[in-house]
């Protein structure tokens, strides 16, 4: 935990704080403030990926600061969730921005660095890109999935799916840019060390996650909407699989000992 | 026809639990693989049980795509579940135990991973496998024209006083870099490749021989406040070397940007190829990627390529296109945007 005392976590942290003032203002029934609000946020998130942009002179994506930086820019997410996939939790999405920024803002070192030749490839952007993007979509699953466990609709307007509904159609949205993701790390790999797979955990945690929405499609392809609340689990089960890949190289300092390979 | 049919439902019933069994049992895999570290996973996803299991998913997968109408019928699903056999059958076709196969079954002889030393100047046809093992020969040789490291430029000098106070100075000869008032300047006269010296009769002579070792060092001059100069070479691999009396600590530091071999391949006395690979610009030539390894850190006289067999990469590549063309065409395509029209009408 560290507080940035930057131009640049000033900006984040007016973003993080726009944001729950959105969720806030969601909650107490004024919508119309909220979504202002939000925009609001947006915009300054974006100032925050701008700026690291011009700082650095390189697309800002190469450690977790600048990755968690721009997954702070989720509103046109929830605005085409909205508009094209009649997926709601817009509310959902203003707390998800909080969620994403606070690494930036207070765990992660914002130090610029040079690009060590590993990452000196074309497929460095897009593969991260990616999968940033699946994540926020199966974040918004996660969102209705608790939805639906709770017993919640997303929200009182008609034109926009139920949760179960929503949750899937999240992940089928989701899902193939996890893919995508994978295979473009996989094809890195070959290209920068050698193998296209190497069995190392962050590779496995991503393959992890992947196969949890493997199940997720096969249990619902079996089950259908009988049993929905095993559906939702999954779910979250993948969400919770997900954050353990982007923060293992964090987390397996807990588990010293039992890993060969941590960094 | 009844029972048929009853029983075919059970029998579509059971392979989607095994489905879903393989799939659990693979996340569990995972999890575990990525609590033993990559070295031991790798060992434990090649040892029979688990060649067992990806066995049993192939079939799976087969057996799915015989027995469910859709799986074969809409395009997007069939894209998926092939391409899923594609990557699995290819990196067994890949693995050791697969070039040991091929080698028992038609003969062909090829290395899966190993490394290879080259001397500058030297080529080399030897690849060393994992310890204990003789090397083995390539069918053609690689020639290591140079082998040198870039670094991001400006390379820096780092100034530091013995309370503390510390500069980066950019490394650019000639130029005065001020310290301030209370500390004076620094001016940088010459950077140095190789730097050596040699005793010439009487006189110490201090030369920049790149050609033949790797020293990298500054020369640089300090001028106190008060106009008194005095010389220093700062050399970036022996750092931290500083008398008792001297005011500053001085560090040469310098990002390495990349790596480069300059290869040619020499097959039948005649140079068949010639690439300079680096760090993600791997040469492919006769079956084999070689990539950029590691290098003499001591004096930048040789590099290692590492050499991995190319067996089954075009079967998991194609695996991977249908894979991913498969969920884009089924999720997005089919799913998401097709059903949102149904609704419109
Ligand atoms: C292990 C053997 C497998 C079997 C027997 C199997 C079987 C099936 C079946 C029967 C369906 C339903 C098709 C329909 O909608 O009518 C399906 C859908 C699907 N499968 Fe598999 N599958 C297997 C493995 C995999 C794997 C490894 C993947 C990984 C990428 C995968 C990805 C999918 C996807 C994305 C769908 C579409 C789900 C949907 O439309 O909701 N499957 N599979």
């Amino acid at each position: 935990m560290e507080i940035k005392y930057t131009f640049q976590g000033l900006l984040v942290y007016i973003a993080m704080g726009t944001y729950f003032l959105a969720f806030v203002t969601s909650l107490l029934r004024c919508r119309k403030a909220g979504r202002v609000l939000y925009l609001f946020g947006f915009v300054i998130a974006a100032l925050a990926f701008g700026y690291r942009w011009y700082d650095v002179r390189h697309v800002p994506l190469q450690n977790l600061f600048e990755v968690f930086l721009c997954l702070g820019m989720i509103y046109p997410v929830s605005l085409f969730c909205r508009r094209v996939l009649r997926v709601g939790g817009g509310c959902g999405d203003m707390l998800i921005g909080v969620i994403v920024l606070f690494p930036a803002g207070f765990v992660f070192n914002a130090e610029p660095q040079q690009l060590p030749p590993a990452l000196q490839s074309w497929l460095f952007v897009p593969h991260v890109a990616v999968y940033m993007l699946s994540y926020v979509f199966m974040a918004k699953a996660t969102f209705h999935a608790m939805c639906q466990l709770a017993g919640k609709g997303a929200g009182p307007d008609e034109k926009l799916l139920g949760p179960e509904e929503a949750t899937y159609r999240m992940i089928c949205f989701g899902f193939p840019l996890l893919t995508l993701g994978l295979v473009l790390g996989s094809w890195w790999g070959k290209i920068a060390w050698g193998d296209y797979w190497g069995w190392d955990p962050k590779e496995l945690w991503s393959l992890a996650s992947l196969l949890v929405y493997v199940g997720y499609f096969h249990f619902r392809y079996m089950f259908g909407k009988k049993r929905p609340r095993i559906n939702s689990t999954w779910a979250i089960a993948g969400m919770a699989v997900i954050v353990i890949t982007l923060l293992w190289v964090n987390l397996s300092r807990i588990f010293s000992g039992l890993h060969s390979y941590a960094t | 026809m009844g029972i048929k049919e009853s029983s075919k439902k059970k029998f579509k019933r059971f392979v989607m639990w095994a489905c879903l069994l393989l799939v659990i049992l693979l996340i569990l895999v995972s999890v575990y693989g990525a609590f033993i570290g990559a070295e031991r996973a790798q060992k434990f996803v090649n040892t029979p049980a688990l060649a067992v299991y990806w066995f049993a998913f192939i079939l799976i997968l087969a057996v799915g795509l015989v027995l469910f109408r859709r799986l074969v019928r809409v395009t997007g699903l069939l894209l998926i579940h092939v391409g899923g056999i594609l990557v699995i059958a290819g990196a067994l076709w890949g693995s050791e135990a697969g070039h040991k196969l091929q080698s028992r079954l038609f003969g062909i002889e090829k290395i899966r991973t190993g490394q290879m030393v080259i001397y500058e100047g030297e080529s080399e046809n030897h690849v060393l496998l994992e310890q204990g093992q003789t090397p083995k020969e390539l069918p053609f040789s690689i020639q290591l024209n140079d082998f040198r490291l870039e670094h991001y430029k400006p390379a820096y000098l780092l100034v530091e006083t013995r309370g503390g106070q510390s500069w980066k100075v950019p490394v650019e000869v000639g130029v005065e870099f001020s310290l301030g008032d209370d500390f004076g300047t620094v001016t940088i006269k010459r950077a140095f490749e190789n730097f050596k010296i040699r005793i010439e009769g009487q006189e110490r002579k201090i030369a920049d021989e790149p050609q033949s070792g790797y020293n990298p060092a500054l020369e640089v001059e300090i001028r106190q406040p008060n106009g008194e100069a005095a010389s220093r070479y700062v050399f970036e691999r022996f750092g931290g070397h500083a008398n008792p009396e001297d005011e500053f600590l001085l560090r040469y530091e310098r990002v390495i940007s990349d790596y480069i071999s300059e290869l040619e391949i020499i097959k039948d006395g005649k140079v068949a190829a010639a690439k300079n690979i680096e760090v993600n610009h791997p040469l492919y030539f006769g079956g084999y990627h070689f990539y950029q390894n590691s290098y003499d850190a001591e004096n930048g006289q040789y590099t290692v390529l590492m050499v991995v067999s190319d067996t089954g990469l075009g079967l998991v590549y194609a695996g991977y296109v249908m894979l991913c063309a498969g969920v884009f065409w089924h999720l997005w395509v089919r799913g998401v945007f097709a059903r949102r029209k149904l609704k419109d009408k």
